[in-house]
């Protein structure tokens, strides 16, 4: 019996050594491009690796791993959005003794304790995406969620003329981000006294099913003899648009109100050109990843660094819908840089 | 129970080489001790689930609800520390409403004759749902306090401790269970009634009470593994430890614990959970993408159950 045991522990040996020893090389990837910062090993840790935001995440990560010479590991926690999971990710990082750490926290207090102990062993983390309570990273590279309500707003106002009643589907209660969408939205549109809010309390919640039905009663009070009784309507975030715009669409109201959504997908865009939405803010996945690195990268040069990086917002009209550069937004090239 | 007292070699001479393989191929930062006590540090809260899951399989049967408790603990541990309860206090509580959750698996599984995958696949769901109404479905907020040092990386100050709080915390536990398992009557039960149920009844066993005795100390470990879960993440997380009973009974298996019942050791069990967080702590040191890291270690789950299988048809031959 002891015998067959260690076979079973010769086996895991070679099952391992099989697995982990074919990617070994992979790791000195864009080593010897750039000048000086070869050095530099640098992990990006996002929320998860399937969605195609983490994916254009990495994307711009891996350019500036190729203008900055740094290598750059990419790796998400094991289990998608699982907190435990993440924390393991950024401890390994630590124990190996990376140059430094550009993280997309999945919890703004679970996280905390991991980066504490990073930057306890002289490893500075750059956050990404959301934020992180406390002050020990040393800098914040994400979306200016507020500046994406207000450009929301200031868009609404100008679709309406300054006057008209309008509706807020909320998303979800304790979203940060989110919340402050709709807070610089609320905010903008308050400079308008012609505009009145008819609904700004209404959650959408996670899922794009909880959304549509959230929408479907956010409405039905609102409907007279066959049109709606508002002028506008702004959702924070992709599934509250959607599950909006599918609501719109079942009554057959979608075109007759103004409709200002947030973050995109194909089937939004879809109705962006169809004029069933007037317009879309966008984020910068991609140079989130982008500025991430090059962040910390300037950081380790010891230059000195901005405590927070705004990656920008876009508003998409379908006046502006097929310039280069918002396509470049819609569908980044992720080939040329993840091949 | 052949060789009793050997079953563990086996899971040791896989740490060993697990362990060796990547100090040759890792990174030079795996072999250090920092990161030995990394390990250890990842290893406690599957390693105390597990000493649960070794009665529970010994007994011949099986726990799927471990994560879905392992949530509802860390949830009420926050909850309790937000309203002022002391950690001591908190922490109790929270095993308190584990173990009641292990007793409804032990009644149900003896009272209602179902097999227990069947009933803990239901309680699986129950604790889950429980956890997250509670928790108003999102993650509650705690107040600092002692209770999220228990596993954190020790400070500089602190290196007279070796390892922090929670792993001492494992090893007494896995001491407790060994001595329970091989120095108690119920420990003798216990395997009895993994072995052969029948035979166990018709002998005298109150095979029932061993049941309710068995998933309710299963689910107190579950409990402790939740409190050292929340010292993890510092907040109630009803979605964490999703699947993580699939960890647990691995640890357990590929720790010589046998699916068909009679067979498991504790010091295997903690040897199983050891190996599968190098082979995690290795391939994320060495940077290599997760999907490698998932196929890796599924290879090494089936191929120690499929070993298991063999040896079991042996025991039958001989």
């Amino acid at each position: 019996m002891a015998r067959t045991n260690v076979l079973i522990a010769l086996a895991m040996a070679a099952a391992v050594a099989a697995g982990c020893g074919s990617r070994e090389p992979a790791g000195g990837g864009a080593g010897d491009r750039g000048a000086g910062n070869a050095k530099y090993t640098i992990a990006v840790i996002p929320k998860g690796t399937t969605h195609e935001f983490w994916k254009s995440v990495h994307a711009g990560a891996v350019k500036a791993s190729r203008e900055t010479g740094a290598e750059v590991i990419w790796k998400g926690p094991l289990k998608e959005d699982d907190r435990e999971a993440q924390i393991a990710v950024v401890e390994n990082f630590v124990t190996r003794g990376v140059s430094g750490i550009v993280l997309a926290p999945l919890d703004d207090t679970a996280l905390r304790p991991a980066v504490s102990n990073a930057v306890r062993s002289d490893i500075p983390v750059v956050i990404i995406d959301s934020d992180l309570q406390g002050d020990e990273h040393i800098s914040f590279v994400a979306t200016d969620n507020y500046k994406g309500g207000q450009l929301a707003g200031k868009e609404m106002a100008r679709l309406l003329n300054g006057k008209g009643r309008i509706v807020v589907l909320r998303y979800q209660e304790g979203s940060a981000s989110t919340t402050n969408r709709e807070k610089g939205f609320l905010d903008e549109i308050a400079r308008h006294p012609g505009i009145r809010v008819v609904s700004a309390n209404q959650y959408g919640g996670a899922t794009t099913e909880s959304a549509y039905r959230a929408s479907e009663n956010l409405l039905a009070p609102l409907k007279k003899g066959g049109k709606l009784d508002i002028d506008g309507i702004f959702c924070p975030n992709e599934s509250t648009t959607f599950g909006m715009l599918r609501a719109l669409q079942d009554s057959k109201l979608a075109g007759t109100v103004r409709f200002i959504g947030f973050d995109s997908s194909e089937k939004l865009v879809q109705a962006l050109s169809a004029g069933e939405i007037d317009a879309l803010v966008l984020q910068d996945p991609f140079k989130m990843g982008y500025l991430g690195v090059k962040t910390l990268v300037d950081h380790l040069n010891g230059k000195e660094v901005p405590r927070r990086v705004d990656t920008g917002v876009t508003l998409v009209t379908r006046q502006n819908l097929q310039q280069p550069e918002i396509q470049q937004l819609l569908k980044p090239d992720l080939d040329q840089w993840l091949k | 129970m052949k060789a009793p007292g050997l079953g563990w070699l086996g899971p040791v001479a896989g740490l060993a080489g697990v362990y060796l393989l990547f100090a040759l191929i890792g990174p030079e930062s795996f072999h250090s001790a920092r990161n030995v006590e990394q390990i250890l540090r990842q290893t406690a809260i599957v390693g105390v689930a597990a000493l649960g899951m070794t009665l529970v399989i010994i007994s011949g049967g099986i726990d799927l609800s471990v994560g879905s408790v392992i949530a509802l603990t860390t949830v009420i541990v926050a909850a309790m520390l937000g309203r002022d309860a002391p950690p001591a206090a908190a922490a109790a509580v929270g095993i308190v409403a584990a173990s009641l959750c292990g007793l409804l698996n032990g009644v149900l599984i003896a009272g209602l004759r179902v097999v227990p995958f069947i009933v803990t696949l239901g309680t699986l769901l129950v604790v889950r749902g429980a956890a997250k109404g509670l928790a108003g479905e999102q993650k509650i907020d705690a107040p600092l306090t002692w209770l999220a040092d228990l596993l954190a990386a020790l400070r500089p100050e602190q290196k007279w401790m070796l390892v922090p709080a929670g792993v001492w915390l494992m090893l007494a536990l896995a001491l407790l269970v060994s001595v329970l398992l091989r120095r108690t009557q119920l420990g003798r039960h216990i395997f009895a009634v993994g072995s052969n149920e029948q035979a166990a009844h018709l002998s005298g066993v109150p095979v029932a009470r061993v049941k309710v005795a068995v998933y309710t100390l299963a689910a107190v470990f579950a409990g402790a593994a939740g409190v050292l879960q929340f010292s993890r993440l510092t907040v109630g997380d009803p979605t964490v430890a999703m699947g993580l009973e699939l960890d647990v009974i691995a640890a357990v298996v590929i720790g010589g614990g046998s699916l068909s019942g009679g067979e498991g050791s504790v010091l295997g069990s903690i040897v199983g959970a050891l190996i599968m967080t190098v082979i995690r702590s290795g391939c994320s040191q060495m940077g290599l993408p997760n999907w490698v890291q998932e196929i890796v270690t599924g290879g090494i789950i089936v191929l120690a159950v499929a070993l298991d299988r063999m040896r079991q048809r042996r025991v039958v031959r001989a």
